[in-house]
């Protein structure tokens, strides 16, 4: 293994199913030792690309590089995939199917370390347990086990939070910023704004197999300026006020992304003088604001944050 | 290699601790055994109901005697000779008279005491029988009358495969070459030598002892043996294969379904996962080929029929059996892969079953000609060559000794095409969720990847 800055590198990838594009053209680097965050609509391409840096997919064209070497056909130790869905061996007893796993991508037994992890994640009780008897969100926890042991260097996470109780959700969370305090890379994809938004160094939204967005949270936002007033009035539903161009109700507060040379003054006589303001704040849009104007009616699915 | 290895030792452990496993080690020889189960059983079980035969005789003259002949050969087989117990049917016969306004009429009249299950057949001795001449050809209704006077008929209900009637052919063929003796003279005590067949007994060849100089003696040869060995040997290994193959399509379809592979592929190709996979289900079937050849070498020595199976059949055995067994256990992976639901795997067995079942359908007509142009050029197509050739080579006159290693380059030529095709099969398919692909998507995977 080769030193090197990036933990990927990826050139002008492109990847074509039938007559569809799944990627198109995709640019991007991650740095090492970063967490490095997919978000787009589903069927963007974040699946295929994950599946290219692992080399389970070959590009149609372009170059992918991790850790500075071209991604050939033979699988690397220090490279783990976690997929989006659950794919274990239900038969097995837990602590069997997790030391298959780990000794099947090093080569060596990992059983102690299959028990820690075991151990961390509340599952010391299954060891012995088959597959097959676990709920959903304990099969994703040994999942994300068998993907951790032995450590990767770089570690590509599918929608890893997908299933989980908020508890599991923070024990995988911490898991995986232990992991990337001890060396590794991190590359996840993610429906969950808030997730991509605090967890994530670098995000990239790929929307219809292109990237659209690369960057950190602060370069994303500060794309977009200070348009965003987060207001809560009363008086009913705001109606339209000059200079702003959509409100959104987000329940106890309103949205309201401004036109460009919008003053938020203007905008708070016009609220003032429609029902009494408790709070008015002027911000950065958010991811998810940011999402929703990218992706529009393609990014339905995209959770609340 | 390391990863293949890793995965087919936890297929491999994972399959012969099933139940299922058990299971289909005892029921598959009961299965692919059942036809021989079934033959044997009703031979054990005869059916030994009263046979009662009307005898319409238009010569008038031939009845009797073939009533005489039936009646001696049924005396003869009626009791076991050993245990005194009937196995055969009793026979009893009724003569009547030609003598009904119409012959139509007279059959209609005997063919309803059939179906009333008074009588169980009828023979309708041709007025012209005992000297038939000329055989009568065309189809006017002159010829066919003359065609009918000049034979003997069975009417019955039962099938034209019913041994009564092959029992009462023989009688009557005795009884009509009696009258036809009769009437030039000959007395009936030199009946039995004029008409008394002589076996012709298959023996073996005879060898010179090389050390001694001795000429050995010829020995009689089994019938049963020179049919049953060659056959045995050539379903047992087709019976393994499958064992080992047919698993293996519908695990993969399983494991697919289970999105299984995704994860797997994180830490191995998908050559590796395939291999695994077909190691895995070789293993499994080599398992089961170690406890039926060694359980019947070991009866047959006990039985002291040892040498029944030729050593030098031993190992084209297992090596047929490698060879079929990556050929078709790779077919099914790629299968097994390209399955959309455990439904399409039931739908794609047929073209596991393929090269296993016709050689089933083929192996009477290669045995009573082994070295004819037919037999020859099945035993090399390749995906027959491991049954049809082992068949071959199990008969007493074997074949000639070019004939087994063209037949095994062709199969391992074979073996490596279709693996190296299943694998790419395999790559591409083996994450495509939700699609059955078509025959044609198949072929373009194979070729393109």
């Amino acid at each position: 293994m080769t030193d090197s800055a990036n933990a990927a590198e990826i050139s002008r990838i492109t990847k074509t199913f039938g007559t569809t594009a799944a990627v198109d053209g995709l640019s991007l680097t991650v740095p090492a030792g970063s967490v490095y965050g997919f978000i787009g609509p589903n069927g963007s391409g974040k699946t295929t690309t994950m599946r290219m840096i692992t080399g389970i997919f070959y590009p149609d064209s372009g170059d992918i590089r991790v850790f500075g070497r071209p991604v050939s056909g033979a699988r690397s130790d220090s490279v783990a995939y976690l997929p989006e869905e659950r794919g274990l061996f239900r038969k097995m007893e837990v602590q069997a199917l997790l030391e298959f796993h780990g000794e099947l991508r090093s080569g060596r037994s990992v059983t102690a370390e299959v028990q820690a992890w075991l151990e961390r994640l509340g599952l010391g009780h299954c060891a012995k347990q088959k597959v097959e008897t676990l709920s959903k969100g304990m099969s994703q926890k040994v999942q994300f086990i068998a993907t951790v042991v032995p450590e990767p260097k770089l570690l590509i996470l599918d929608e890893p939070f997908t299933g989980l109780d908020p508890v599991s959700a923070d024990q995988i969370r911490e898991a995986v910023f232990d992991l990337r305090r001890r060396g590794a890379t991190v590359i996840l994809s993610t429906h969950d704004m808030t997730i991509a938004e605090t967890m994530c160094d670098y995000i990239c939204m790929i929307f219809r197999g292109k990237k659209v967005l690369d960057g950190t949270l602060a370069e994303i936002q500060q794309q977009y300026g200070n348009d965003t007033i987060r207001v809560a009035v009363d008086g009913g539903a705001i109606p339209p006020l000059p200079g702003v161009e959509m409100v959104r109700d987000l329940g106890q507060i309103q949205e309201l992304r401004m036109s460009r040379g919008c003053d938020p003054q203007e905008v708070l006589r016009a609220l003032v003088a429609h029902g009494r303001v408790n709070s008015f704040s002027v911000m950065k849009p958010s991811l998810h604001d940011i999402f929703i104007r990218i992706a529009g009616p393609a990014a339905e699915e995209v959770k609340v944050a | 290699m390391r990863r293949i290895l890793l995965i087919a030792k936890r297929d491999y452990l994972m399959s012969i601790r099933n139940k299922t496993f058990i299971i289909s080690l005892i029921m598959a020889p009961v299965l692919f055994g059942g036809g021989f189960l079934g033959i044997a059983l009703m031979k054990a079980k005869p059916d030994i109901a009263d046979r009662h035969v009307a005898i319409l005789d238009h010569t008038g003259q031939v009845a009797a005697l073939i009533i005489q002949a039936a009646q001696e050969k049924n005396t003869k087989e009626l009791f076991n000779k050993k245990t005194g117990k009937q196995e055969a049917p009793r026979y009893f016969f009724e003569t009547v008279a030609a003598d009904a306004p119409s012959p139509d009429a007279q059959r209609l009249l005997l063919s309803d005491r059939v179906r009333r299950g008074e009588l169980f057949a009828f023979l309708e001795i041709g007025a012209n029988a005992l000297h038939p001449g000329e055989e009568v050809e065309g189809q006017d209704p002159a010829s066919r009358e003359k065609a009918a006077a000049r034979r003997v008929a069975f009417y019955s209900n039962s099938s034209t495969l019913g041994d009564v009637r092959y029992w009462l052919a023989d009688a009557a063929d005795t009884g009509l070459r009696r009258a036809r003796l009769l009437q030039i003279g000959v007395d009936q005590k030199h009946f039995r030598d004029l008409l008394g067949s002589i076996p012709v007994e298959p023996m073996s060849l005879v060898v010179k002892d090389e050390e001694t100089g001795k000429i050995g003696a010829a020995v009689k040869k089994n019938e049963a043996a020179d049919f049953g060995v060659p056959f045995t040997v050539m379903a047992l290994l087709g019976m393994i294969v499958m064992m080992g193959a047919s698993p293996m399509l519908s695990s993969v379809a399983e494991d697919k379904g289970n999105r299984v592979f995704e994860m797997l592929l994180g830490s191995a190709t998908p050559f590796e996962l395939m291999m695994g996979k077909v190691l895995a289900a070789m293993g499994r079937s080599i398992t089961s080929s170690i406890f039926y050849v060694a359980g019947g070498t070991f009866v047959l020595y006990g039985l002291a029929i040892g040498g029944l199976v030729p050593l030098s059949l031993y190992p084209w055995f297992y090596i047929y059996l490698l060879a079929d067994l990556l050929l078709l256990c790779a077919l099914a992976a790629a299968l097994g892969a390209a399955c959309g639901s455990p439904q399409d795997a039931q739908h794609l067995a047929i073209i596991l079953i393929a090269p296993v079942l016709i050689p089933y359908f083929l192996f009477m007509p290669v045995m009573i000609q082994p070295n004819g142009g037919m037999a020859t050029a099945l035993s090399l197509f390749p995906l027959f060559t491991p049954m049809l050739m082992l068949l071959r080579q199990a008969l007493p006159q074997g074949v000639p000794a070019w004939q087994p290693w063209v037949g095994l380059a062709g199969t391992l030529a074979t073996t490596l095409a279709l693996t190296w095709a299943a694998a790419r099969i395999f790559r591409v398919a083996i994450l495509l969720q939700g699609k059955t692909p078509k025959a044609a998507d198949l072929v373009r995977w194979a070729v393109r990847g």
